[in-house]
């Protein structure tokens, strides 16, 4: 259409800074200042964010990958010799609990030990991204992690001790079940009723029923039920368009979360990815949305803020990259809106999922 | 520097005790002291709430009530000053929730207003509106009053989404609408009083969308219930299709042929879809292919306990069973069955708001709404020129609009279609720039869609089962993928497109039928020895312009 020709002509008014960008990740994989302190127990997804966003900007090269996954691995716990801690299974934010380091089996029992399902979801991706191949992960424990945390309105706790529980990790979940390619994880039926159940009247979904209609949440829910394969099953056509329709209006400029909300730098990706997996992603303003990503830029230290003039941070700055990359950006590669990786990180995962069913193809021959 | 490392410390030693006291099934007043010095730091280090909680839940079992009470008020004391600091923590929020139940003596007054505070300083954070949701669940606050809450919130600021969000879910609970057909959200007497309550939000504020977004849930209504829209069957090519109220697995479909179940094997109309609101299935050599013989079909959709019927007469080649988009307002239906008197006196107020504000998108839409609840056909002209003026006054969004206006478009044509009963379904230069509705043109012969700006004939396009004649001259059609497996397909033109590779035409290779193909305008017939590679693809063309 010629309307989106004009706008590629425009994109080269301001400038990607993508070297500042590569540079902000590499700090943020050695020191964050005080104040993040209170993200040290999800420490891993921090690192999500930084191995991403360098992935992103095709610059992993900058990365020491042997040391980072062996430092993922030893936050998986593992099982003990006795497997009596396999439904706590999963990985850690951080070593913050005080386990001893220790990336090979078998593990040690603390009572206060366990996975925590957002930062199992973190640390597949990162492996993934750094090009492992989940070898090590131990999907025994792993998964009888994940399904002593779903209760059963069908939401999912974050760890077995209890927390608070909704939407969020149900996406976790979900995503935990597709890269390891077993869905034995969670009830898939009692996970869509949840999600249908987060409906709210105005056509997009909340953490959980009767909750208010959230950008972040309405990823969440149409990711998982992409993950699942379940999109058209679970919504009518009517609800998908409904769907559709809430969050297109999401754009003022760049996207906002919630109706009369300030537009925020992460929804051009959790708002913009789910009207891509909607199919009218190529219904929304790309200029408009980049130049709002872009003003949040961070000219002398690199990285993305949630709203222009603001101090960038991780999450935002991963973010504001997958909104840039989802508009076409050049120099960026491609994400896959659901599970939130690279399209290159996914075929990696691709080809280990094809390994693992060759593989258990041929032990059947061999029965 | 020297600060950093010293806090580091304590807060390493602070940590390290908490964490070896609760190994050691310690629970005890230092304990508490450790972890409230790292919550207040961290306040969501979920361990040490978890911690907390066994560390009050052992206290309470060797203090008296009033002890334990004392002990948990401090709680909510130190849970404030949290909250205070991070009022989005969920590790602050849950654990209030949880303290709150367990509390002896539970003032709900004052967390009622401790939430009222909260809302006071930030009306949209969710935390707080679903903390309020539990307080008032746990002490019975009876929804009335919980309405009057949302009325005085509306009252001073009707800008107000999440105030607006919490009336939509209390309303149905104490004015519930009727659940018989045909169903209704809530009872009409208070519908009129709401439709009142917003329309005073948008006259007073037009921009904001938290009123707009509450009209029009008022005036939808529930999806209506799932059926087998349509049932036909061909003599000749000895097949049924199906078609459903929305996309369906094959698994409990049934086929049953003069009494006899048939076992027969159900497909979708192109490999893309494991799920599609289109189901064929073909019958055995000879079943019906006499036309000297009347037969009786039933379609039965044992999931949901429905079926159709449908008699194939004698002397007939063809037969089919349907509801008209008509008989199911399939297109009204977005909106509710109310009076025509009601929804004529929103139309013109909302009417009236427009010539106030030109250019506000949620009116016009609005007003789009309401025009296709009364008379699709009447307003086309009006909508049309409504979707002109929104495409221009929100152009940010104009892509989408015509997609939008592509589909209403699209139903009137249907419309049109079924009053003169006709099976043509006929959309020039109307810039339509996507298709949809393909399910409701199973039992269409002739189509043309000539003069507009689509680019594809999608899998979907595939439903059409008893196309015979395609025209869609002067698109910017690239991509024939839904051009498959149509088994009456005979003429299918395409001039000036932009199919440009022998590629893009392979799906007509499926169309057993096709005998007249005109390609002219097309990147494609630039291909070296196009005609030769054509007469390859397509055996039974013998009529191809090139």
């Amino acid at each position: 259409m010629a309307e989106e020709e004009n706008q590629f002509e425009e994109f080269e008014q301001i400038d990607f800074l993508k070297d500042r960008h590569v540079r902000f990740f590499q700090r943020t994989l050695q020191v964050l200042p005080e104040r993040y302190a209170s993200l040290e127990t999800t420490r891993l997804s921090i690192l999500f964010f930084a191995l991403s966003g360098l992935d992103v900007l095709d610059a992993l090269e900058v990365v020491d990958s042997k040391v980072m996954i062996e430092w993922i691995y030893s936050q998986q716990v593992l099982p003990t010799q006795d497997k009596s801690n396999l439904n706590r299974g999963g990985f850690r934010g951080s070593a913050h609990i005080g386990i001893p380091y220790s990336t090979k089996g078998p593990g040690v029992l603390h009572p206060y030990d366990s996975g925590h399902v957002a930062m199992t979801y973190t640390g597949l991706c990162s492996l993934l991204i750094l090009g492992d191949d989940l070898s090590r992960v131990n999907k025994e424990a792993v998964l009888a992690g994940l399904k002593v945390l779903q209760i059963e309105d069908g939401s999912f706790y974050a760890v077995p001790e209890g927390s608070e529980n909704d939407i969020r990790f149900i996406y976790c979940a979900a995503s935990i079940c597709y890269m390891l390619d077993d869905w034995s994880g969670m009830d898939t039926q009692k996970a869509i009723e949840y999600i249908r159940g987060s409906l709210s009247y105005d056509n997009a979904f909340g953490q959980g029923a009767g909750r208010e209609s959230h950008g972040g949440w309405t990823y969440c829910a149409i990711a998982s039920l992409c993950l699942m394969g379940r999109l058209d099953e679970a919504l009518s056509p009517r609800e998908l368009n409904r769907i559709r329709r809430w969050c297109i209006m999401r754009q003022q400029s760049g996207f906002h979360g919630r109706p009369n909300k300030p537009v925020d730098t992460c929804y051009s990706f959790w708002v913009g990815a789910t009207l891509e997996l909607l199919d009218v992603f190529q219904f929304t303003h790309f200029e408009k949305n980049r130049s709002f990503i872009l003003s949040t830029q961070d000219r002398l230290v690199g990285g993305f803020a949630k709203w222009p003039d603001s101090h960038p941070d991780p999450l935002h700055a991963y973010l504001g990259l997958c909104g840039l990359s989802l508009i076409g950006e050049p120099d960026l590669r491609k994400v896959h809106p659901a599970l939130n990786i690279t399209q290159r990180a996914f075929q990696h995962l691709q080809q280990l999922q094809q390994t693992w069913r060759d593989n258990a193809g041929s032990c059947v021959g061999r029965q | 520097r020297k600060e950093r490392e010293k806090k580091l410390k304590v807060y390493v030693a602070a940590r390290d005790a908490c964490f070896s006291k609760r190994k050691d099934g310690v629970f005890d007043d230092e304990a508490l002291q450790l972890t409230q010095q790292l919550l207040s730091a961290n306040p969501d280090f979920a361990t040490l709430w978890n911690y907390r909680r066994e560390i009050l839940t052992h206290l309470e079992t060797v203090k008296d009530e009033d002890e334990a009470q004392k002990i948990y008020e401090a709680e909510l004391s130190f849970l404030e000053s949290c909250l205070k600091v991070n009022p989005k923590s969920y590790g602050s929020w849950h654990h209030r929730g949880w303290v709150s139940a367990r509390l002896p003596r539970p003032d709900w007054a004052r967390e009622l207003r401790l939430c009222d505070r909260c809302l006071s300083l930030d009306d949209r954070n969710f935390h707080c509106w679903d903390y309020r949701r539990m307080v008032v669940k746990m002490s019975s606050v009876p929804v009335k009053q919980e309405l009057e809450f949302t009325d005085r919130l509306i009252g001073s600021n009707f800008s107000n989404y999440s105030s607006w969000h919490y009336r939509s879910t209390l309303l149905p609970l104490l004015h519930p609408g009727s659940p018989e057909p045909p169903p209704s959200r809530l009872c009409e007497e208070q519908l009129l009083k709401e439709y009142e309550l917003v329309q005073n939000a948008f006259f007073t504020d037009p921009n904001d969308q938290s009123a707009w977004f509450y009209y029009r849930w008022l005036l939808g209504r529930a999806e209506r219930e799932e059926m087998i829209s349509c049932a036909y069957v061909s003599r000749e090519q000895e097949r049924v299709a199906v078609a459903f109220s929305r996309p369906v697995n094959s698994g409990s479909l049934l086929l049953v042929l003069d009494g006899q179940p048939q076992r027969v094997e159900w497909r979708s109309v192109h490999p893309h879809f494991k799920h599609s609101p289109v189901w064929i299935c073909d019958l055995p050599p000879g079943t019906i292919s006499d036309i000297a013989n009347e037969h009786n079909l039933t379609v039965h959709w044992t999931e949901k306990h429905t079926h159709r019927d449908c008699a194939l007469y004698t002397g007939r080649s063809e037969s089919w069973c349907r509801d008209t988009a008509t008989d199911l307002e399939l297109f009204r239906s977005e909106l509710s069955v109310e009076k025509t008197s009601v929804l004529q006196s929103e139309l013109q107020s909302v009417n009236q708001l427009q010539e106030l504000e030109p250019l506000n998108k949620w009116c016009l839409l609005t007003i789009i709404l309401l025009m296709r609840a009364l008379d699709p056909l009447g307003y086309e002209k009006e909508t049309l020129a409504h979707f002109q003026t929104l495409k221009e006054v929100d152009s940010m969004r104009s892509a989408y609009y015509s997609d939008l206006c592509s589909k209403f478009m699209i139903e009137n044509t249907i419309l049109k279609m079924e009053y003169a009963e006709v099976r043509v379904f006929s959309i020039s230069d109307r810039n339509l720039t996507t298709l949809c509705h393909l399910d409701q043109l199973l039992l269409v012969t002739h189509i043309n869609l000539s003069s507009n700006q689509l680019r594809r004939l999608p899998p979907q396009f595939a439903m059409l089962q008893c196309l015979e004649v395609v025209e869609a001259d002067n698109n910017s059609i690239e991509n024939l993928e839904g051009v498959y497996h149509l088994p009456k397909l005979e003429e299918v033109s395409l001039k000036n497109n932009k199919i440009s590779t022998l590629a893009d035409l392979q799906p007509l290779a499926s169309c057993p039928k096709l005998r007249r193909l005109d390609l002219r305008g097309n990147p494609v017939t630039q291909t070296a020895n196009v005609e030769s590679e054509l007469a390859e693809l397509l055996p039974s063309v013998a009529d191809l312009l090139l």
